[in-house]
């Protein structure tokens, strides 16, 4: 990839350190976000700064204040493979509008995301080795290449950013550079209307901390804005805002206790059991009892948190047809493998319904029946007997490649026979 | 008839492999039984009294030569000489070992047949008319339908673990030969208004310990939505059908239960969604599928009529075989010849490796290659030139297949029993054999005329007592046999299901009893052409029961 690097600045980095960083923080006014930025690009690191945007909820008030200083910064964007559309759509949108003439996508290495998550579903097993192969690793290279970098970070937006200064010195000697270290949440929507700025098309929809799709939801009103980063697990940061040198987890991580298999492999479930009794208020990460759900489900669907549903036989989905978007798993229960209603259920779910997220087999989940859960539309199982692990592990179902009926939602072309076989 | 492509072969050489791995893993230990039943029965494999049992599918009983070859080759070398046609038109082996079962489906791959789905609580054969594509009355040959339903319910990945077995036959004859009103759902040939042929749609019915006739759920369902409509009826099923009770896990039961119009309600209601999308059957498809069920190419036949009468001068066992096992067909000079399996004496349905080479002979010869099962335990030759009678008959005889007695007393269903099957309370075949032993003479046979007697060695009622003219159920009463007797029953479009008109009979005063049912029908017929069925009919179950058990 051709870096826009232009040769460090090495007396300017110089004279930072003969400054110290904290007569640097002392500088500016909390508010001057453009004066901080100014000083950095002009003074402290002249054309060895950089920019790292996730393109985010409240990227565009940094990027309007980059383009007002020099809109030739160069502005990288993590290209995780993993945003969503409407991110790449805003990145378009911004550049055009104000002007940003120097904005590069960094894109994992073609051999770490082969090696260490062949199925994608590393974010789900592992979410900081994730961010690693994503974000810590292919910005390395690029940081090397600059005395610091600038960040859109915010004291306001976790707790551990609350001593945010606007300089910081990282243990490699580089610095990084937080124009909007004081902005609060509110600063920053007077910053976007006072300049007109162009929205992020999810933060309507709820979306206050925009990241990659697969680890970000919606917060609550009043929740910490990146409460749905990463929502459920302990983590807050990417990875890339630690210390260069801090330990980051090994994305090999051993996953072989785990008892949900999806996308080819076992990985850590992000869903715990419930438990009969817990307050819909505060579930979280939990298949909700449909039974239950009905119940209290105005309670359910104020519930900002990451929910599944639990659908047992016999139970209806049409009755939750409506409330299915709010999943982001359904769990449907085989209390036995001769009971095959759990089978239409998730025909119904994907076929009629179109629910588009996890659906997982949970019970008494055996090797045979797994190809047909398969073409009925289950995306995950959990597993437990001991001989179906390892032929999940070793990859040898009893799978027939070739069938004569159509199901769920992947078809044979129109005109070859449809209502007749299919290659798997 | 259909020939397998290089799709089906494939599909059924990867099933054969996928159920010997299993095999492979149930001899090793890897599964349990309790795991590799339902992966057995899924292939047709029981585990019977004495041995494992083979079932082995003839899709909607059709055969050619080679097939009936190689069913006789499996009889000889991997059992003991013989198989047994049931009344689902598949044949069942006995004696076969679960370590040759691998090798036999690959057998049977050879010659495009398989196991699949002859047991297990899925979709099982279906069956129909014996007669299609020859019978003089037929509406339309439902055998490509039949073979359209194989391929969708083969392996269907939603309807593998219904509740209970599930049983699809199909007719496009006014007159029912297939059972229809006693299956889960039984198919008739219909013409709408404007002349187009669907399908009157009937569900619920079934025999077993709660016989139940089907009820018309659809008057008219167009073939290309047939599937749609189907699946309707089997999600619902599938969904809805009890499974807190085997015993009341078939779809009769959630008919009966819930009402025909609740069921037709919910059926609606799932139609409506699917009708018109993936299922719907394109015309080309339905086509291409009817190619490979055209008629065969009939020659121009001088001899177009037989003089029965004459022929029964010269030879009476020939006669008799004229009168009875003569079907009219479609086509002038051609008739379809039905073989019998019910020697006075022998076991009903069975048949020697060598017999089976004998038919597959004939068939061969003089049938167009084609060959069927009958659900009443009989197999056929579908078009056989009426020039060629005698030579297929004097071959039958030499085989000993040539009984004249198709539809009479001798004829009759009967399940294995407690000879062979682990579920049965009672003999069944011995009871059969006395009977036809009782009733061997030929002038007696036919002084009876048309009689059906179905025998069941328990309630489970393979043998269809339900609806035989006369019901024989075999019952354990104080560890002893004891056979119930019951009157009326009726398999075809007029279905009815037969009554218990008295207490039980020990095996030995069964065949007596049966005498004593048929003397008091001969006596109060109003002519010779008044059936035992319709004389019943007539007169009631009250004079019948004096008869037979005297006035209490």
């Amino acid at each position: 990839m051709g870096l826009p690097k232009l040769a460090p600045a090495q007396a300017a980095h110089d004279k930072l350190k003969a400054l110290g960083i904290l007569a640097l923080n002392g500088m500016f006014d909390e508010m001057d976000a453009a004066g901080v930025l100014r000083y950095a690009v002009s003074d402290v690191l002249p054309g060895d700064l950089a920019i790292v945007s996730s393109f985010g909820a409240d990227s565009a008030v940094l990027l309007h204040i980059v383009a007002q200083v020099d809109p030739s910064m160069p502005v990288y964007f993590l290209e995780t493979g993993k945003h969503f559309p409407e991110t790449l759509a805003y990145v378009e949108t911004l550049k055009k509008q104000f002007g940003l003439i120097n904005v590069h996508a960094i894109h994992p290495s073609a051999d770490d995301v082969a090696r260490f998550d062949p199925n994608g579903n590393l974010w789900e097993s592992d979410p900081d080795s994730c961010c690693h192969i994503r974000k810590t690793e292919p910005l390395e290279p690029v940081t090397e290449q600059y005395g610091g970098w600038v960040t859109g970070r915010k004291r306001y937006q976790t707790r551990e950013r609350g001593v945010l200064p606007h300089f910081e010195l990282t243990s490699d000697d580089r610095i990084k550079v937080n124009p909007l270290a004081y902005f609060s949440d509110a600063d920053v929507i007077e910053y976007r209307q006072k300049h007109n700025l162009p929205e992020h098309p999810l933060y309507a929809k709820g979306y206050k901390s925009i990241g990659c799709a697969p680890c970000t939801s919606i917060v609550a009103e009043g929740e910490d804005p990146r409460a749905g980063r990463w929502r459920g697990l302990n983590k807050k940061e990417c990875g890339i805002h630690y210390d260069f040198s801090g330990a980051i987890a090994n994305p090999m991580t051993a996953a072989s206790r785990h008892t949900l298999w999806k996308d080819g492999a076992f990985i850590q479930d992000p869903f715990k059991d419930w438990v009969e009794g817990t307050k819909a208020s505060e579930a979280r990460y939990v298949h909700v009892p449909l039974p239950e759900f009905l119940a209290n489900r105005a309670d359910y669907l104020a519930n900002p948190h990451p929910l599944g549903l639990l659908v047992s036989p016999g139970e209806k989905i049409e009755e939750v047809a409506d409330d299915l978007a709010r999943f982001a798993s359904v769990a449907i229960k085989f209390p036995a493998f001769t009971d095959g209603r759990g089978y239409s259920t998730a025909r119904l779910l994907v076929e009629r319904f179109k629910y588009a997220g996890e659906i997982r087999a949970i019970g008494d989940v055996l090797q045979d029946q797994i190809p047909h859960m398969r073409r009925c539309g289950f995306n995950a199982l959990v597993v437990t007997h001991e001989p179906t692990r390892q032929a999940l592990i070793e990859n040898r179902l009893p799978e027939m490649a070739l069938f004569y009926q159509p199901v769920g939602v992947a078809e044979v072309p129109v005109g070859t026979r449809p209502f007749l076989r299919r290659v798997s | 008839m259909y020939r397998y492509d290089e799709f089906d072969a494939a599909f059924v050489a990867g099933r054969t492999a996928q159920f010997a791995d299993q095999v492979k893993r149930r001899l090793t230990g890897e599964l349990s039984e309790d795991q590799f039943r339902p992966l057995r029965l899924m292939n047709g494999l029981y585990l019977q009294l004495h041995a494992y049992m083979l079932r082995v599918a003839v899709p909607y009983g059709t055969l050619s030569s080679r097939q009936m070859r190689k069913l006789a080759h499996i009889a000889r070398v991997y059992d003991r000489g013989y198989g047994h046609f049931t009344t689902r038109q598949n044949i069942q082996y006995n004696w076969p070992k679960l370590k040759d079962i691998p090798v036999i489906l690959e057998e049977l791959a050879s010659v495009e047949m398989h196991a699949i789905q002859t047991s297990g609580n899925c979709i099982r054969n279906v069956t129909t008319d014996q007669f299609a594509g020859a019978a003089a009355d037929e509406i339309i040959d439902p055998r490509p339908v039949a073979e359209i339903l194989r391929q969708w319910s083969s392996l269907h990945p939603e309807f593998s673990y219904l509740p209970r077995k599930f049983k699809i036959a199909i007719t496009g004859a006014p007159h029912d030969r297939a059972a229809i009103r006693f299956h889960d759902i039984g198919l008739q040939a219909a013409v709408n208004a404007a002349g187009e042929i669907g399908w009157e749609v009937w569900v619920g019915g079934g025999l077993g310990r709660t016989p139940m006739i089907a009820k018309l759920i659809n008057s008219f369902v167009p073939n290309e939505h047939l599937l749609a409509y189907l699946e309707s009826i089997m999600r619902v099923y599938n969904r809805y059908g009890r499974r807190d009770n085997k015993y009341k896990a078939r779809i009769k039961i959630l008919v009966h239960e819930e009402g025909l119009e609740s069921i037709k309600g919910q059926v609606e209601a799932e139609f409506a969604e699917v009708r018109g999308g993936v299922l719907t059957l394109p015309s080309e498809e339905v086509d291409r599928i009817s190619a490979y069920f055209a008629p065969p190419i009939f020659e121009p036949q001088a001899l177009t009529q037989i003089d029965v009468a004459y022929e029964s001068i010269v030879d009476p066992a020939y006669g008799r075989w004229l009168d009875n096992n003569i079907n009219a067909h479609i086509q002038p000079g051609y008739v379809s010849v039905t073989i019998s399996l019910k020697p006075v004496g022998g076991a009903p349905g069975d048949a020697t490796d060598a017999q089976m080479e004998v038919v597959a002979d004939l068939a061969e010869q003089f049938s167009f290659d084609e060959l069927r099962v009958t659900h009443e335990q009989n197999l056929v030759l579908p078009h056989v030139a009426l020039k060629d009678l005698r030579r297929v008959y004097d071959a039958l005889v030499a085989a000993g297949l040539a009984e004249g007695n198709n539809n009479l007393i001798t004829d009759m269903i009967c399940c294995p029993g407690l000879d062979f099957c682990a579920l049965a309370n009672a003999r069944s075949i011995p009871i059969a054999q006395e009977i036809s032993k009782k009733f061997a003479e030929p002038e007696r046979q036919k002084e009876i005329g048309e009689l059906k007697i179905k025998i069941s060695g328990c309630i489970n009622a393979c043998g269809h007592h339900h609806v035989g003219h006369i019901g024989i159920l075999g019952v354990e009463k104080k560890g002893g046999e004891l056979y119930q007797i019951t009157l009326g029953g009726d398999a075809t479009e007029q279905a009815s299901v037969g009554k218990i008109i008295g207490p039980g009979f020990e095996a030995e005063n069964v065949p007596g009893a049966i005498e004593k049912l048929v003397d008091f029908y001969i006596s109060q017929r109003t002519s010779e052409s008044e059936t035992f069925i319709d004389a019943y009919r007539r007169v009631g179950e009250a004079p019948f029961k004096e008869a037979l058990y005297g006035n209490a």
